[in-house]
């Protein structure tokens, strides 16, 4: 059972160029459009599967809750970084470790 | 209808949307993620909003400050509806209250839900005389009631108890969890026992530094109230806020219930377009009670919701119309049917079961909410079957 203090633990975001450098270095990108939870978080730990260490992926979604519920999904098995459009999409970059 | 009437459900309904959307105030997000990898942020603000509401209904019946309560006779009904419900929502990818909200936010998928939903709610209208006299009488046991009235407590301090007890069960959850990690694999009998008894205070004083955290994080933002209005919230700031919302509910009318209030809108909807739903039993006598067929107070509060869903998504940027992958329209599809089938057969929904049923103390929430989340356990196993689940 995780402790209560865990809930300010929200992911870095990264900023608009930070965000579309990074994009270019992605080794998968999915495409999350239109989906709801819990798909991309199954997706992105099925993802991360065929990733090495040090391999980057990145989401892009339009539900809001991802940007949260897809860096806990996939736990100690990624860093996570969150990119907000401002126009309802967004972009989740896991990192694997 | 008396405009002050009408005036009381808008303003609660799109308080009740406004929240749920700020705090992404999801139930299938707070057991489901819960069970797939121990996420709890939501499931806390669950718990929250329930006790907090529990507490305040409960001082609010005791000085006679209330309406009525909802308390269906209680039975198996609640558990065979309630995971039919569970294993629905967690398709859907979104409860009662989360399809609602949602559907504000531009989620053309949960418009299609709530259509699915209406389906479903017509199909058990239909089958209803059969359903009344096999599976209703098979499956009940006893009349519904509320704990708040038959006890010889005081209703007030019931609540106060009842949160107390569910406080110090949480905190020994979270105490045992922590000082198991403290003393690893290397335990001993003597340490475990120990540990069994600091477990509960240590759980208290964690909790009391999280509330205080948390009350410091919110009086930060307090100091940049636009800015942060357009951020997403804590879901235990949507807890308080709900509470609010849910309290003046109860002193003006009821319980808070959605899929009860959608379910007459059906029949409502229909009844425009020409089919006679006052004749059917469901519609005609349970559900608008022999009032005739018309919009009630409670339909235009849920209406709100949607209302206020989409301004709280306009407001932070998160509103637009999102088109759904053509592979997700099973989950709309077939998670409204359940939905919309399984509320009625408990009855009730995880708001009117889980959050108010729970708060109001029926002792049909009690049952029919084990239901739905034994229907969110299993259903998320299936959907994470191929990547596994924590619990």
């Amino acid at each position: 059972m995780p402790s209560i203090d865990d809930v300010t633990n929200t992911p870095d975001e990264l900023s608009d160029d930070d965000a579309t450098e990074l994009f270019e270095e992605a080794d998968l990108v999915q495409d999350m459009m239109g989906e709801v939870c819990p798909y991309p978080q199954v997706e992105a730990k099925k993802g991360l599967q065929q990733l090495e260490s040090g391999d980057l992926l990145v989401q892009e979604t339009d539900h809001v809750p991802c940007t949260e519920n897809v860096p806990r999904a996939v736990g100690d098995d990624a860093d996570a970084k969150v990119w907000r459009s401002g126009d309802a999409t967004y972009r989740i970059y896991l990192r694997k470790r | 209808m008396v405009l002050s009437t009408l005036l009381v459900a808008a303003l609660v309904g799109t308080a009740l949307g406004a929240f749920l959307q700020k705090g992404r105030f999801c139930f299938v997000n707070a057991f489901r993620d819960f069970f797939a990898y121990k996420d709890s942020r939501v499931t806390k603000g669950v718990l929250a909003a329930t006790l907090l509401t529990m507490v305040f209904w409960g001082i609010a019946y005791q000085f006679g400050y209330y309406q009525t309560f909802w308390t269906p006779q209680w039975g198996l009904t609640g558990l065979v509806g309630g995971f039919i419900f569970g294993i629905g929502m967690t398709y859907a990818g979104g409860c009662a209250s989360g399809t609602l909200y949602r559907a504000g936010e531009g989620y053309l998928q949960f418009w299609l839900t709530l259509l699915c939903m209406g389906i479903g709610y017509a199909a058990f209208t239909v089958a209803f005389p059969t359903l009344d006299s096999t599976y209703f009488a098979a499956l009940t046991v006893g009349e519904g009631v509320s704990l708040f009235t038959v006890t010889s407590i005081p209703a007030g301090l019931l609540g106060v108890g009842v949160a107390i007890v569910a406080l110090l069960g949480y905190a020994t959850l979270v105490g045992r969890a922590s000082t198991t990690a403290e003393f690893g694999e290397r335990a001993d009998v003597a340490q475990l026992h120990l540990g069994a008894l600091r477990a509960p205070v240590i759980g208290l004083r964690q909790f009391a530094r999280g509330t205080a955290t948390y009350a410091r994080g919110l009086a930060r933002a307090w100091r940049t109230p636009i800015a942060a209005s357009k951020q997403p919230w804590d879901p235990r700031t949507a807890a308080l806020g709900i509470t609010a919302a849910a309290v003046l509910w109860f002193t003006q009318h009821s319980i808070v219930g959605v899929t009860g209030p959608e379910a007459r809108w059906t029949g409502y909807l229909l009844s425009q377009v020409g089919v006679e739903a006052n004749s059917f039993e469901y519609w005609g006598s349970v559900l608008f009670q022999g009032q005739g067929v018309d919009v009630t107070v409670d339909m235009v509060m849920i209406a709100f919701v949607i209302v206020g869903a989409f301004l709280a998504a306009v407001w932070s940027g998160d509103f637009a119309v999102r088109v759904p992958k053509r592979r997700r329209l099973p989950n709309a599809v077939v998670g409204g049917l359940l939905m919309g089938a399984g509320s009625r057969l408990a009855p009730g929904c995880n708001i009117g079961n889980i959050y108010s049923g729970i708060a109001e103390l029926s002792v049909h929430s009690f049952i029919a909410a084990v239901g739905i989340v034994a229907g969110v356990y299993v259903m998320t196993h299936w959907i994470y079957r191929e990547v596994g689940c924590a619990i």
